[in-house]
């Protein structure tokens, strides 16, 4: 049953509305909470008649050219239809009427009032009435037997009841709904129908059926999709389909006699539905909403029914054949998720293939009218009444009744009625592209950008279109103030440049703009038009180059100062992209996602020097029904992205590239709707900057939002206990010192002091988990943390196992501890190459030369000489980065790190600050020389050695200089386990130990003698 | 006590600004201040906030007292209640003073702050006149006075205490004179 939702229309103001059509179903006609009631002619009757019928308008009721209202004045008024005049005054309540309808033939109108009343009045003398008293509370709604010889009405008291009007008692009742005071609390209007046989009660999220006289429940319908309360359901004229409204806005059309849903519209905004009418040929359904709209269904099925009798069963038929016949509808599968914040206009292209345009046409001579004509009619207007306690036989009895046992339906169909709706999942609507860190495009004040850099604000009101530019750190940059003309709307800024695009128009093509105020030359500007018909969606700034993504699926590069680099194509729409340093992060649309998931791809780039891909376009884990809200890189340069659960996930470079969940921003929240706003994310210190947003998904620009900082925090178990927290605390520091890693390999400077801190609060926690474990007598884990532990603090272990008694872990420890030992030496060769511009960088820092990092990595060219210049330029800047050049990366939006290529770094560094040969030597040969003279001065050992280094031999020398480039690397090393020597040392003082333990000690002393060892083998 | 040296006390206390530079902890020694992030608030007393201000290093954010519906609060209750009721800051009317005379363009609705903020401190300082009064006027030698501030108490006290000064002076005269008097009357 393919039909088409036709787009609403405003029909009144807001608020309760009700709608029905004219008996030969010319006209619509509406009534609302302005108090007219409007006749349409169609949905595209720009002038519709109205008649004002009272302040509000609660209920109207139509038939035979009577328009009876419930009006808020407590009467229910007569109409003449379609003229609109006045013809008296039905009946009168205490308070207003809530719902009146006709009885079959029209000849008396019901009326349920909020007075606890229903009244069954005569339309011909309004003295002849019927009051039904037994509701202990409002009535919500009333439904006339077809038969005319009962009434059912349901109430806020709960209850739905069945009258006989002509004894004016109750027959039964059910309680079958929530309780309230009032109409307007009632969850659910509670809309009653009646088809002969069946009574229909929307309870919650159910229609439950009822039979006629038997009053036994035969049967429920109920929807998967439908998650909130049903509101009004009605019959469709030939009784097969009853089609029903709920809050939230969605229609439904079930088959009765299959029970299946044919049919599911949402409501295009999930306003509640609260008035529904079946056109009397049964082929379209107008319905209004809470917010006064008006909308139809059309082309439900194809012919008249109920209205002649005459070859009218071809009618069900026809429509059931042309549903079977066509492909599951997919009408219903692009309707909108109305919670979400980015889904304005998200698919609007995405519109149903499935309208069958043969569904009109094969209508009555499809299928030539049979005998079954009186079938039809039986089944409309059947006295015999039905009992069967069982939906199924009751069913079957209503459908083939007692004639001949044909059904209306082939065997075949109802075998499988066919699945006439798709109820597979379903596609998700694709989240648009967007720009981490903006709010919405469809604000007049927005924030276009708000990164760790600054801040870009766009103003499109009437007086002005302007963008704002300010930065953090006014060292930067001073504000900027741009007028918008060309429409930008996207925006990224970072220490260098601006860039900006606007999307292209019939006449403009998308333009790119980018203010480079770094430039060193007067033109600060450069623009790109791209070629017709491609938009920018995306754009991000790195060091020195700009990326942006276009709308016919290519990434263009550019250098920043706007030669036009490489290009690719990306697998899919871009959904955003984001820059830092030399890497390039890309999100797209890797397929369609299906119910609320979004099908994401990632891919990582890096540029400079080694170009490769990191991650080649592997799925986004994001939380399930979320979409991507934010994508980032972390101030030192891991990747990051939030989804709009609130869920942080960081790229876990040691992990294999995978995304480790490293905080849920919505845990921090106090109210449900309320979110934070990323703004950026760092390492070192541990803080996810945002901006916390009461009830909404993003900050507005005034007034100024102030920037809050969260901690992280690992989804582990048990984050109560001591355990937990110090697994959580470990792994967090290890996750998060993980860029220390990646930066030293991609030569960048590096904080040393912090990383040895790091490690050393790693190791901290690791030794009291082991305490804590020991206490516990679980000296397995114990064994198994020690495994994570370095050396040093195996030791550690091994003592504190002994000192308590453990012999059998001590020696368990032990020989873990030997084995790392023996795994060190067997890493030694490797970790020299490794180690090497970590060794570098360290010696450059050393020097006391600390580099002004606000120039934001401009490439130098000549390091030494160049950050003494530019420091003896820039004081300040150097006393914040000189000071302290352990300190940096607690600043780093300030000042990103520069990348160091290594070997300009080899040519300064290495021989100018290294350890000579000579230095080498005399390391090693010290201890020959002070035996030889003991009572030597320093600078004597030093003369003495210089000369008799002199005396060696020319290519001894030179090894010696071999070995002090190759051995560099050791150097750290070499301090870092002298250091732990000295420790264990200091605690060897103070008391005895167990035999395996000096075994273990004595190891630390003599590894840097089997160091050099090792070097001299080499050369 | 002058009131400037209130206003100098009232310089220690913490507000929260955003800074535009960046700069490493300070260690001063009154504790250590930062570290400062651009965009990052911080926490620092208000003589340094008032200073980074002035060189335009920074904006200042209000205090969450500062605000206009808890002002109107604050002023219905003082208002309301014969006693003095709790006030939002032990500094306020020097904070108020401070920031809103170096800083209102970062405070928004200043002006109406400004007037809130001068209506509490007048409803106080009637309320403390009121029962100065009765004081005197019931002969009492005790009083307690409670949620006084600093600034307040200095409005008053040399005022008050010179006068009951003088009173006891005039008071502890009138005796010797009267018996004096009296003597002389015996003579």
């Amino acid at each position: 049953m393919p039909c088409e939702r036709k787009p609403m229309r405003y029909g009144h103001s807001e608020g309760h509305t009700d709608v029905c059509f004219d008996d030969a179903g010319k006209y619509i006609v509406t009534c609302g909470s302005d108090g007219d009631v409007r006749i349409w002619e169609s949905l595209d009757d720009d002038d519709p008649k109205s008649i004002n019928v009272g302040e509000k308008v609660y209920s109207l009721a139509l038939k035979n050219g009577k328009l009876v209202t419930a009006a808020s004045n407590n009467t229910v008024q007569i109409h003449t239809f379609p003229e609109g005049d006045p013809d008296g005054i039905l009946t009168r309540f205490t308070t207003n009427a809530t719902h009146i309808t006709y009885n079959r033939s029209g000849s008396r109108v019901a009326a349920g009032s909020s007075d606890f009343m229903v009244k069954v009045v005569e339309m011909y003398d309004s003295s002849q009435q019927k009051t039904l008293r037994g509701h202990t509370a409002p009535i919500l709604s009333v439904t006339f037997d077809p038969k005319d010889e009962f009434l059912a009405s349901a109430s806020c008291d709960g209850s739905v009841a069945v009258w006989k009007i002509e004894e004016q008692t109750q027959v039964t009742s059910w309680p079958l709904l929530q309780k309230s005071n009032d109409v307007i609390n009632a969850k659910s209007l509670c809309r009653l129908a009646w088809q002969p046989k069946l009574l229909a009660v929307p309870v919650e999220t159910t229609v439950q059926l009822y039979q006629r006289d038997s009053w036994a429940q035969v049967g429920t319908l109920s929807d998967d999709l439908g998650t909130q309360a049903i509101n009004v359901v009605a019959w469709s004229p030939c009784g097969k389909f009853l089609a029903a409204g709920s809050i939230g806005g969605l229609l439904t059309v079930w088959d009765v006699e299959s029970k299946l849903c044919v049919e599911r519209q949402k409501h295009e905004k999930g306003y509640t539905v609260c008035g529904l009418a079946w056109h009397p040929s049964g082929g379209q359904i107008a319905y209004t909403d809470t917010e006064g709209c008006l909308g139809v269904l059309d082309g439900l099925s194809s012919s008249s029914s109920s209205s002649s009798t005459t070859a009218s069963s071809t009618t069900t038929k026809v429509s059931l054949w042309s549903y079977m016949k066509t492909p599951a509808s997919y009408d219903d599968l692009f309707d909108d998720d109305d919670d979400r914040p980015m889904d304005e206009g998200i698919s609007e292209g995405a519109r149903s293939p499935a309208k069958n345009p043969g569904d009109e046409d094969d209508d009555d001579d499809l299928i030539p009218a049979t005998g079954r004509a009186r079938n039809r009619s039986a089944f409309l207007d059947d006295e015999n009444s039905l009992d069967t306690g069982s939906l199924k036989q009751g069913l079957d009895k209503f459908v083939d009744d007692d004639d001949a046992g044909s059904a209306i339906v082939p065997p075949a169909a109802v075998a499988a009625p066919l699945r006439p709706v798709y109820d597979g999942p379903m596609p998700t609507p694709p989240q648009k592209a967007f720009q981490p860190g903006s709010t919405p495009a469809h604000l007049m004040h927005r924030f276009m950008m708000w990164n760790s850099v600054g801040i870009v604000r766009g103003y499109n009101d009437d007086q002005d279109n302007a963008i704002d530019v300010e930065f953090h750190d006014t060292a930067v940059h001073h504000a900027m103030h741009l007028t918008n003309s060309l429409g930008h709307t996207v925006a990224d800024l970072s220490q260098e440049a601006v860039l900006l695009a606007c999307p292209g128009t019939d006449e403009l093509a998308s333009k790119l703009q980018c203010l480079h105020f770094s430039s060193w030359d007067t033109n600060k500007e450069w623009m790109v038009d791209l070629p017709k018909g491609e938009d920018v969606q995306a754009l991000c700034l790195g060091q020195g180059w700009a990326a942006a993504a276009t709308s016919a699926l290519i990434l263009r590069l550019f250098s920043i100062g706007g030669v036009q680099r490489e290009l690719f194509s990306l697998p899919g729409p871009v959904v955003c992209i984001a820059g830092h340093g030399e890497q390039l992060l890309v999100v797209y649309h890797r397929g369609t996602g299906f119910d609320g998931e979004q099908a994401l791809g990632v891919q990582l780039l890096q540029f400079g020097q080694k170009r490769r891909q990191v991650i080649h376009g592997e799925p986004l884990p994001l939380s399930r029904k979320s979409h991507l809200s934010w994508l980032g890189f972390t101030a030192e340069g891991t990747p990051c992205f939030i989804d709009s659960e609130g869920v942080v996930r960081l790229l876990n470079r040691s992990l294999g590239n995978m995304w480790t969940p490293v905080c849920n921003t919505r845990d921090n929240c106090k109210g449900k709707s309320d979110h934070y706003w990323m703004v950026g994310v760092h390492e070192n210190p541990q803080q996810l900057r945002c901006i916390p947003c009461k009830g909404s998904r993003y900050p507005p620009t005034l007034p100024r939002p102030a920037v809050a900082v969260l901690p992280f925090k690992l989804p582990l178990c048990q984050t109560t206990t001591e355990k937990g927290q110090m697994e959580e605390q470990y792994w967090r520091s290890v996750l998060l010192h993980n860029h220390y890693g990646f930066l030293s390999s991609s030569g960048y400077e590096i904080d040393e002091e912090g990383q040895s801190q790091a490690q050393k609060e790693q190791q901290e926690l690791l030794m009291k988990m082991f305490a804590l474990s020991c206490k516990l007598e679980r000296e397995f884990r114990s064994v198994e943390l020690a495994e994570l532990m370095t050396q040093n603090v195996v030791t550690l272990a091994i003592r504190y196992a002994s000192r308590s008694h453990r012999m059998a872990l001590a020696q368990r420890l032990s020989d873990l501890a030997l084995e790392k030992a023996n795994q060190l030496q067997g890493e030694e060769p490797q970790e020299e190459e490794e180690e090497e511009p970590l060794q570098y960088t360290r010696r450059n820092t050393g020097s006391g030369l600390g580099r002004s990092g606000s120039a934001g990595g401009q490439n130098r060219v000549t390091n030494v000489l160049d950050s003494m210049m530019s420091s003896s330029k820039k004081p300040t800047a150097l006393l914040s980065s000189s000071g302290s050049t352990g300190k940096l990366n607690k600043t780093p939006f300030l000042k990103p790190l520069a990348p160091r290529p290594k070997t300009k770094v080899q040519h300064n560094s290495v021989y100018v600050r290294h350890k000579s040969g000579f230095q080498l030597w005399l390391e090693d040969n010290r201890r020959i020389i002070l035996a030889d003279n003991p009572d030597l001065e320093e600078t004597d050992v030093i003369k003495e050695a210089i000369g008799r280094f002199r005396t060696l031999s020319a290519d001894d020398r030179l090894t010696w200089t071999e070995r002090a480039k190759g051995q560099s690397g050791d150097v750290a090393d070499m301090k870092k386990r002298k250091r732990g020597e000295e420790e264990s040392r200091g605690d060897k003082n103070g008391q005895s130990e167990a035999d395996e333990t000096s075994a273990k000690k004595k190891k630390p002393v003599d590894t840097s003698a089997k160091l050099s060892a090792f070097a001299f083998n080499k050369n | 006590m002058d009131p400037s040296e209130v206003e100098f006390l009232a310089e220690k206390e913490v507000v929260k600004i955003i800074p535009n530079f960046s700069l490493d902890k300070i260690y001063l020694i009154g504790g250590d201040l930062g570290p400062f992030n651009p965009g990052l608030p911080v926490d620092v007393p208000v003589w340094l906030a008032l200073n980074l201000k002035q060189r335009q290093k920074c904006r200042i954010v209000p205090p969450e007292w500062m605000d206009v519906e808890k002002l109107e609060e604050i002023r219905e209750l003082e208002r309301k209640e014969d006693t003095f009721t709790p006030v939002p800051s032990p500094y306020y009317m020097e904070l108020t003073k401070l920031l809103l005379n170096h800083a209102s363009d970062n405070i928004p609705k200043a002006d109406e702050i400004r007037t809130l903020v001068k209506d509490i401190w007048d409803t106080r300082i009637a309320k403390l006149r009121l029962s100065a009064d009765s004081f005197i006027s019931q002969q009492e030698a005790h009083a307690k006075l409670d949620n006084l501030t600093l600034m307040e108490i200095n409005t008053t006290r040399s005022f008050l205490l010179d006068t009951l000064n003088c009173m006891y002076k005039l008071r502890s005269n009138l005796q010797p004179g009267s018996s004096g008097g009296k003597a002389q009357d015996h003579q």
